[in-house]
């Protein structure tokens, strides 16, 4: 990257299935102003405004940057939207450091949303592609196959979903703006019905109303920020297609080389030891070690290791998922962003009662699609 | 102005425009064109850095469109990749400030909308203020006509105007192979024409149409090998307004006029007279009035023709296939710089200015300055 970029400031709203009280506009409006006290600037501080959420069919508004010029502060700015399915909020973050880095806008606001109570996900989830077999399965049904696939080439134990579902509820305890916060223990998991086997109705996301917004801005004015900013080290999006003879739909090449591509660019040879926080995109439990072995933190086949020595807990080696992560909270659009600013704010010192002590570098990571885009992001406390 | 990169058009194809393609898919109309592109830009697959689409689920009618053409794009292995759902010059401006970032050398953007798929009347109602405007019935005729009886009224033109600017388009349009309407109609014979929603004829509307686009960018040092006469990017800004029909002055178009005054600055231009081919992203005629007066042309009506020559392609007026209008006017720039232009081709054209739109009313604006030689030493 040409110029260094930085986060100086993140802003969420309470995730929910349903926010009755407001429409999209005034929700993602909460985040943006959220975001912009966080960063102790106005809306005349932003330079361009970049929206991310996934398909508009789920709220029936059709490209609503248009719709959401007002609320978004963007009269008379530059505003562009981008959609690249559950990888999104993490791609539009990227999009809006790429506006940065270029030189061309000194701070760029950034804004990802979904208001799924506003339509039918599973509908939206369950297209029909030529000469493909309709599924109507929504995600989930997508998804089983995959990690059916997992458990069979890895050998892992059938309790390790329920397990990451059980750690996930625990730390999403600990995060006030997380949609699902109730503990449930591994029995109870075990216990709820199997929805896509061998994916349970507790070791599945749920469907979230929620926006986040975060400002970023150049070197020079974030150094005059009020706050101590979250530097981009490294950030890239890599998709493959779904489709493609031999495919490894498991551990895909596109995450594998999207990892590689990050590692490279931040400098890091061992992520194991060199990151101390991750936030990965689990929408379904046994996506946990699956994207430990994708991202390189575990040897092919071991990432259930990991989650069955309770490594990646929270106060343990290597927190996955601090803020309880999708499996808690998921408005899908926004749900990449949310890792992307949860990286941010735990390298800022500042997720509250689920930050993790001593973070220097923190790893934000989105996937979507057929697990084909790959989005992420290398978060550190040094420029 | 500080010092940029100096990013060049370097190849640009496209599938024919058609009301209906009944046989193929949006990826199979898209497959041949990124070959037919790469091709023209004299470059394989492998050594193109990034690729950007710009489509829309709603015109597609399925969620997650665009996953469907990384197969055609050629993502494999995988590719750095991204995609906005938006006309795909967005898309293109996408890459050309990743360029400015240095993220990347070369790239393929592509645009398709399979808009046969439903009724963009319908479609297009639902891009507006869901509870204020969608629940009218509104859709893009209908803001268009209250836009062209707002602005008829302040102006002083009439449907005689209207007329004479969609023949003048019409016109063009004959004279371009790669568009839709191909027939030259009189500006008597438009005005025969029913009103669709008055003050709009038929005649002063474009077909319905679908396509596929594709075009390459490239930096300078790599650009010089991939085209024979690049035509580099001086520059461009985009600027949005509030939706809401309502809050905003329609007769004028206060975003096209600051995206205008900025690529001007950034290209050290003066003004729009500096360019020889002006391509607008005009799909009526008041549309086209509008961007004149915020561009600062002529409005061109009693025949006088001064300045540079504009919309040479025959506008959207002539084919407006949706998510690719914007990236063909970027193709129209391309062409006619570098002497791809056959028989429309503007004699001596070394800048043109592009301009094209999203949403209702000219709601968003992106204007390019383009030139035969390179912007910064």
């Amino acid at each position: 990257m040409s110029r260094a970029v930085a986060v100086v400031g993140v802003g969420q709203t309470h995730h929910a299935s349903k926010q009755p009280d407001v429409n999209c506009a005034e929700m993602v409006r909460i985040a943006i102003d959220k975001a912009l006290l966080d960063a102790g600037l106005s809306h005349e501080d932003i330079d361009a405004i970049v929206l991310g959420k996934a398909p508009d069919p789920l709220e029936g508004i059709m490209q609503p940057e248009q719709y959401l010029a007002g609320a978004l502060g963007a009269h008379m700015k530059p505003i562009i939207r981008v959609h690249t399915a559950g990888s999104v909020g993490c791609t539009t973050a990227l999009t809006a450091a790429t506006h940065v880095a270029s030189g061309l806008y000194g701070r760029v606001l950034t804004v990802a949303f979904e208001k799924q109570s506003e339509g039918n996900a599973m509908w939206a989830l369950s297209p029909n592609y030529a000469f493909t077999p309709p599924m109507v399965a929504g995600a989930g049904g997508f998804f089983a196959p995959y990690c059916r696939a997992y458990i069979m080439r890895s050998g892992a134990p059938s309790h390790i979903g329920a397990v990451v579902a059980a750690n996930a509820r625990e730390n999403a305890g600990r995060n006030e703006h997380a949609h699902l916060r109730e503990p449930i223990t591994v029995e109870d998991v075990l216990a709820s019905p199997m929805l896509w086997d061998p994916i349970r109705f507790l070791e599945t996301c749920p469907s979230s109303d929620g926006a986040i917004a975060i400002v970023m801005a150049n070197e020079e004015l974030a150094k005059k920020g009020p706050r101590k900013p979250a530097w981009l080290k490294a950030g890239a999006t890599f998709t493959e297609p779904m489709y493609v003879p031999g495919r490894d739909q498991v551990s895909p090449l596109a995450g594998r080389t999207c990892a590689k591509h990050v590692y490279a660019k931040a400098g890091i040879k061992d992520p194991w030891n060199e990151i101390q926080v991750a936030e990965f995109y689990v929408p379904f439990s046994w996506y946990e070690p699956m994207w430990l072995e994708n991202l390189g933190f575990a040897p092919l086949n071991e990432g259930w290791k990991v989650v069955d020595r309770g490594d990646q807990k929270f106060g343990r080696h290597l927190p996955v998922n601090p803020s309880g992560g999708v499996l808690n909270t998921n408005p899908i659009g926004a749900s990449g962003m949310l890792r992307f600013g949860e990286a941010a704010l735990q390298v800022m010192g500042r997720a509250g009662e689920h930050q993790v002590p001593g973070v220097k570098t923190a790893l934000g990571h989105a996937y979507g699609g057929g697990a084909q885009y790959f989005s992420i992001a290398i978060l550190s406390t040094e420029l | 102005m500080s010092k940029l990169r100096n990013v060049a058009i370097v190849g640009f194809a496209q599938a024919p425009i058609v009301a209906d393609d009944p046989h193929r898919t949006a990826p199979e109309m898209l497959y041949p064109v990124v070959k037919q592109a790469l091709k023209n830009a004299n470059v394989e697959r492998k050594d193109i850095d990034y690729q950007c689409a710009g489509s829309s689920d709603y015109i597609d009618g399925r969620a997650f469109s665009f996953s469907q053409v990384m197969e055609v794009m050629g993502a494999w292995p995988p590719v750095q990749d991204s995609h906005v759902e938006m006309d795909a010059i967005w898309a293109a401006h996408l890459v050309w400030v990743k360029m400015q970032a240095e993220e990347c050398d070369t790239a393929i953007i592509a645009g398709f909308g399979k808009v046969s798929e439903g009724s963009p009347m319908h479609v297009l109602n639902l891009q507006l203020d869901p509870f204020y405007h969608a629940s009218l019935g509104l859709d893009h005729v209908s803001t268009s006509a209250l836009q062209a009886s707002a602005y008829m009224a302040k102006a002083g033109v009439d449907d005689a105007g209207l007329a004479e600017v969609a023949a003048r388009n019409r016109a063009a349009g004959a004279k371009n192979p790669d568009t839709q309407l191909r027939q030259a109609v009189s500006a008597a014979e438009l005005q025969k024409t029913p009103f669709v929603t008055s003050p709009l004829r038929e005649g002063y509307l474009p077909p319905i149409g679908e396509t596929a686009t594709c075009l390459v960018l490239a930096a300078e040092g790599k650009a010089e090998k991939m085209c024979d006469k690049p035509v580099w990017i001086h520059g461009v800004d985009h600027r949005i307004e509030l939706q809401t029909i309502g809050a905003r002055d329609l007769t004028s178009s206060a975003s096209t006029k600051l995206a205008a005054k900025n690529a001007f600055a950034m290209a050290g231009v003066k003004g729009v007279n500096d360019a020889q081919v002006v391509e607008l992203g005009s799909t009526t005629p008041v549309e086209e009035l509008i961007l004149r007066d915020a561009l600062g042309l002529s409005s061109g009506l009693g025949g006088k023709a001064d300045g540079p020559v504009v919309n040479p392609s025959g506008s959207p007026l002539c084919a407006n296939p949706l998510m690719n209008t914007g990236l063909l006017r970027l193709a129209e720039g391309f062409r006619q710089l570098s002497g791809r232009a056959g028989e429309r081709a503007v004699s001596g054209a070394k800048r043109a200015v592009v301009h094209a739109s999203a949403g209702h009313c000219l709601q968003q604006n992106i204007v390019w300055v383009l030139g035969t030689e390179r912007r910064w030493a």
